[in-house]
C-alpha cells in the first residue's frame, strides 16, 4: 500500500500544488483543511480559503476533510502574542503557530488519521545526514520561508514533507494553472493570517486596554502624544504623528526605542539615526534543530523575514542564551521578533531577541 | 460512499427527479398568467398543495409554499413584530433556523423564555407552562429533534398553548415520511416543512398555517401564495415537494419500521462490539433511524473523517459553513459533558440502507476505535 499523507491545506496556491505533487508521486494523498481562529461576531471567517481549498481537492479528486484547532490557537499562540504585546515587544505569531499548531497539533492529528507523513505549501527543503534531519533554504531564495520553521525538531522534519521547497513560486503558480486548479492566480497571503486585512490597531484593541503617554524625541523633547507602546514597531516611521516639520530638520520621524517604565516612545529623526543601527543583539529561548553551534562560530543570521544574511559571530554569555555581533550594523532590531542562524543554505535553528545595543 | 446521514438531507426519489425534469421541460408558463400555458402551471402548483395537504390532514388552503424550512421558520418569527404580544416561547434544542432568529429579534424588542429540557432531550410541559406570562404571543417547539431525533411532548404542549390562546408553531421538517403526521391531531397551529428531508428537491419548502391564523408577508412582490410569499413560484421544486410528500406519507408506516430495524440494529451491534457506547436518542420517544452515540474513545471529527476515508458518511454534531464541526447545543441542554458532546456522532439510516449497511457500518467504527486505541 502506498505511504498515506496529509496535506495542511489552506486555499492558496502553494499548498494546492504540494498536493498535486505528492499525488503524482503516487502518495496515498488526503488534504486537511484547519480552522485555527474563531470569533463570536464573525461567523466562519475561513470560510472563503476552505471553498478555495475544496475546489482545488475537487480539481485533483482528493478527499479534504476539516479540522477545528482554535483553541488550540488561543492558547498556545494567541495568549503567547497578546502577553508579548503587553510586554511592548513585537511577537511573530507564525513561527509559534508552526511549532505549537502545524508541526504539533495538526502533526499529531494526521498521524492519528493513519498518515505516514504530513506536507505543507512551505519554501523549504529537508534532508537526511547520518540519521540527522536538517532544514535547508527553499530553492526560491526571494520565497525561502525556513526563517518561520526555525523551531522544528528532530521529530517534526522526520515527519514532514516540502515538495515545493525544491521550487521557484512561478513554477508553481505555472504548474497550478496547467493542473486547472483555482488556486493558481490567487494572491499570496500578506500579515498575521488571524487579522487579515483588517486595522490592526482596532484588532489589538478588543484585547489590550491601550495607555497613551508621552512621545519623547532622542534628545528629550516631549512633541506629542502616543496611543499605546503596544501599537508602535521599532524602526516604524508611518502612523507616528508627528510630521518631519517638528523637528530641527526636514526629516521623518522614527520610532527607535519605548521606555516601557515611563510609557514613553521614543523617536529620532532620519533613516540614518544611529539610535535605528546596532551591532549586537542578545537573544533567549534558543531552539537548534540539529546541533548547536560552537563558541565564536562565524555564520550568517536573519533578525526578520526575507532580510539578507548577515555575517556575525556568536558568543554564549550563559546558557540558553546567545550575543551575536554583527559585522555591518542593523536597522532596527525588534525585542520579540525571530533571529535566526544560516551555515550557507542550512537553518541551524534560533531564539527570540531580547535587545539590542 | 454509503450514506447514513439523512437528517442533513435525502437523495431524491426517482420518481420526483422524473417529475422535476418533466416540469422544467414542458412547463414554462407563470401560475399568474391567464392563458393556457400559466393555467398548466397553476394546476402543478395546486395538486402539489392538495398532495401535501392530504399528507399532513389539512385543507389546500392552510398551505403555503416557501423556500425552504428555514423560510418558513422565520415567516413565522418575524410576525411576532406586527403584533402586540412580543414574547415568544421556545425550547433550548432548537434549530438555529429559530434560535438565531429569536436572538435577532431581540434588537427589535422581542423578548423570549428558552425552555430548558430534560436529560432525554425533552422539554418539560409544565416548564411551558410557568413560563407563559400576559406577554407570549407565540410557542415555538420543534416536533422532532434534528440531532439526536427526539420527539417533543407536542399533544400536552399544544393543550397548553390553547388553553392560554396563544398560537403554536413546530418545526417539524423532520417528521414527513418517518412519523405520521397529522396537523390536526397535533393540534399546531404552524408547522414547517423542508422538501429535501422526504426525498424532495433543496430550496422549497411550506408552511401549514391554520385558517384562523393570520400573518403578513416578509417578502412583498407580486403577492403570489396568498399574498404571504411574493415571487414567481419554484413550479418544478413545488411539485417535487407534492409528490414526495404524498409517497412519503403513504409509505410511511413501512418505512418507519424499515427505520426502527435499522436503529434497533445498529445499537445491538454496536453495543456487543463497544460496550463504552452511550446513546443520546430516546428510547420510546424517538423518530425511526436516527441514532446519537457518543464514543468516549474518540472525538467526532475524527471518527467522522476516518469514516469518510472508509466510504461512509455520518455526522458530527452541528457544521459550519467552513465544515469544521463545533459542540452541540442540542447535547449540552441534554446536560452531556462537554468531553462527550466532542465525541457524539449522529447515524440517520434512510430509505436505501440495508442491513448490511449497518453491519459494515458497525465493523468500520470498531476498527476505527481499535487503531486509535493502538497509536495511542
Amino acid at each position: 500500500m502506498s505511504q498515506r499523507v496529509i496535506v495542511g491545506m489552506s486555499g492558496g496556491v502553494d499548498s494546492s500544488v504540494t498536493a498535486l505533487i505528492l499525488q503524482d508521486q503516487g502518495f496515498d494523498v488526503q488534504c486537511l483543511f484547519m480552522k485555527n481562529w474563531e470569533e463570536d461576531s464573525r461567523e466562519c471567517p475561513a470560510e472563503q480559503d476552505y471553498k478555495d481549498a475544496l475546489l482545488a481537492c475537487d480539481t485533483l479528486r482528493l478527499p479534504l476533510h476539516s479540522v477545528n484547532f482554535a483553541k488550540e490557537y488561543r492558547d498556545n499562540v494567541f495568549k503567547y502574542f497578546l502577553q508579548e504585546y503587553k510586554n511592548g515587544r513585537t511577537p511573530n505569531p507564525d513561527v509559534l503557530c508552526n511549532r505549537e499548531i502545524k508541526f504539533k497539533v495538526f502533526l499529531d492529528y494526521a498521524l492519528k488519521l493513519g498518515a505516514d507523513m504530513i506536507a505543507t505549501g512551505h519554501y523549504a527543503r529537508i534532508s537526511k545526514k547520518n540519521n540527522t534531519y536538517h532544514l535547508l533554504k527553499g530553492r526560491d531564495s526571494n520565497k525561502d520561508q525556513s526563517y518561520f520553521l526555525y523551531l522544528l525538531g528532530q521529530k517534526e522534519l522526520s515527519k514532514s514533507l516540502f515538495p515545493i521547497g525544491e521550487m521557484e513560486k512561478k513554477d508553481v503558480r505555472e504548474l497550478a494553472d496547467k493542473a486547472g486548479l483555482n488556486t493558481s492566480d490567487k494572491k499570496d497571503s500578506t500579515g498575521i493570517c488571524f487579522i487579515g486585512e483588517r486595522d490592526f490597531k482596532t484588532f489589538l484593541q478588543q484585547y489590550l486596554p491601550a495607555q497613551p503617554g508621552k512621545i519623547v524625541t532622542d534628545t528629550g523633547k516631549t512633541i506629542g502624544t502616543h496611543e499605546g507602546l503596544m501599537y508602535y514597531t521599532l524602526g516604524q516611521r508611518k502612523g507616528i504623528g508627528v510630521g518631519g516639520g517638528h523637528g530641527e530638520k526636514e526629516a521623518p520621524w522614527y520610532v527607535v526605542d519605548k521606555d516601557l517604565i515611563n510609557n514613553h516612545l521614543i523617536i529620532a529623526q532620519g533613516h540614518d539615526h544611529p539610535k535605528l543601527f546596532k551591532n549586537h543583539l542578545i537573544a533567549n529561548q534558543l531552539h537548534w534543530i540539529a546541533t548547536p553551534p560552537t563558541d565564536e562560530c562565524s555564520l550568517t543570521a536573519k533578525i526578520r523575514y526575507r532580510q539578507k544574511d548577515q555575517d556575525c559571530s556568536l558568543s554564549f554569555p550563559e546558557t540558553n542564551t546567545i550575543e551575536v555581533t554583527f559585522n555591518e550594523p542593523q536597522f532596527a532590531i525588534t525585542p520579540g521578533q525571530s533571529v535566526v542562524f544560516y551555515k550557507d543554505d542550512e537553518c541551524l535553528g534560533g531564539g527570540i531577541i531580547k535587545e539590542g545595543y | 460512499m454509503r450514506y447514513f446521514d439523512h437528517s442533513a438531507t435525502t437523495p431524491l426519489h426517482p420518481k420526483v427527479l422524473d417529475l422535476i425534469s418533466e416540469i422544467e421541460k414542458n412547463t414554462y408558463g407563470n401560475p399568474s398568467s391567464t392563458h393556457r400555458l400559466g393555467k398548466t402551471s397553476r394546476v402543478v402548483i395546486e395538486t402539489a398543495r392538495k398532495q401535501l395537504a392530504d399528507s399532513i390532514g389539512c385543507t389546500p388552503f392552510e398551505i403555503i409554499f416557501t423556500g425552504g424550512g428555514t423560510e418558513a421558520n422565520n415567516l413565522v418569527l418575524w410576525n411576532l413584530l406586527f403584533q402586540k404580544k412580543k414574547h415568544i416561547i421556545t425550547s433550548a434544542i432548537e434549530h438555529p433556523a429559530i434560535l438565531n432568529v429569536i436572538l435577532r429579534l431581540k434588537e427589535f424588542g422581542v423578548t423570549s423564555t428558552i425552555l430548558p429540557v430534560d436529560r432525554t432531550g425533552r422539554v418539560r410541559p409544565d416548564d411551558l407552562a410557568l413560563a407563559i406570562t400576559e406577554e407570549t404571543g407565540l410557542i415555538t417547539i420543534m416536533t422532532a429533534n434534528n440531532e439526536t431525533g427526539v420527539l417533543q411532548p407536542l399533544n400536552e404542549i399544544c393543550e397548553i398553548a390553547d388553553k392560554h390562546h396563544i398560537p403554536f408553531h413546530s418545526d417539524g421538517v423532520q417528521t414527513l415520511g418517518k412519523i405520521s403526521v397529522s396537523v390536526k391531531d397535533l393540534g399546531v397551529d404552524m408547522m414547517s416543512f423542508s422538501a429535501h428531508k422526504f426525498y424532495g428537491p433543496k430550496g422549497v419548502g411550506a408552511l401549514y398555517i391554520n385558517k384562523n391564523i393570520s400573518l403578513k408577508s416578509l417578502i412583498i412582490g407580486g403577492g403570489q401564495e396568498r399574498k404571504l410569499r411574493a415571487g414567481t413560484e419554484n413550479i418544478s421544486g413545488i411539485a417535487g415537494l407534492g409528490l414526495a410528500a404524498e409517497i412519503a406519507a403513504k409509505t410511511q408506516s413501512k418505512f418507519e419500521d424499515h427505520l426502527n430495524q435499522l436503529s434497533q440494529q445498529f445499537q445491538n451491534e454496536l453495543t456487543q462490539k463497544y460496550s463504552k457506547a452511550i446513546y443520546n436518542n430516546h428510547p420510546q420517544h424517538g423518530l425511526p433511524g436516527v441514532v446519537s452515540v457518543t464514543i468516549p474513545d474518540i472525538t467526532s471529527d475524527m471518527m467522522t473523517i476516518h469514516l469518510d476515508m472508509k466510504g461512509f458518511a455520518v455526522s458530527s454534531g452541528s457544521a459550519c459553513s467552513s465544515g469544521v464541526v463545533k459542540p452541540s447545543h442540542v447535547l449540552k441542554a441534554m446536560g452531556v459533558s462537554n468531553d462527550n458532546n466532542i465525541r457524539t456522532i449522529r447515524i440517520s439510516f434512510g430509505k436505501e440502507n440495508t442491513l448490511q449497511d449497518v453491519k459494515d457500518l458497525v465493523n468500520a467504527i470498531v476498527q476505527i476505535i481499535e487503531n486509535q486505541k493502538r497509536r495511542r
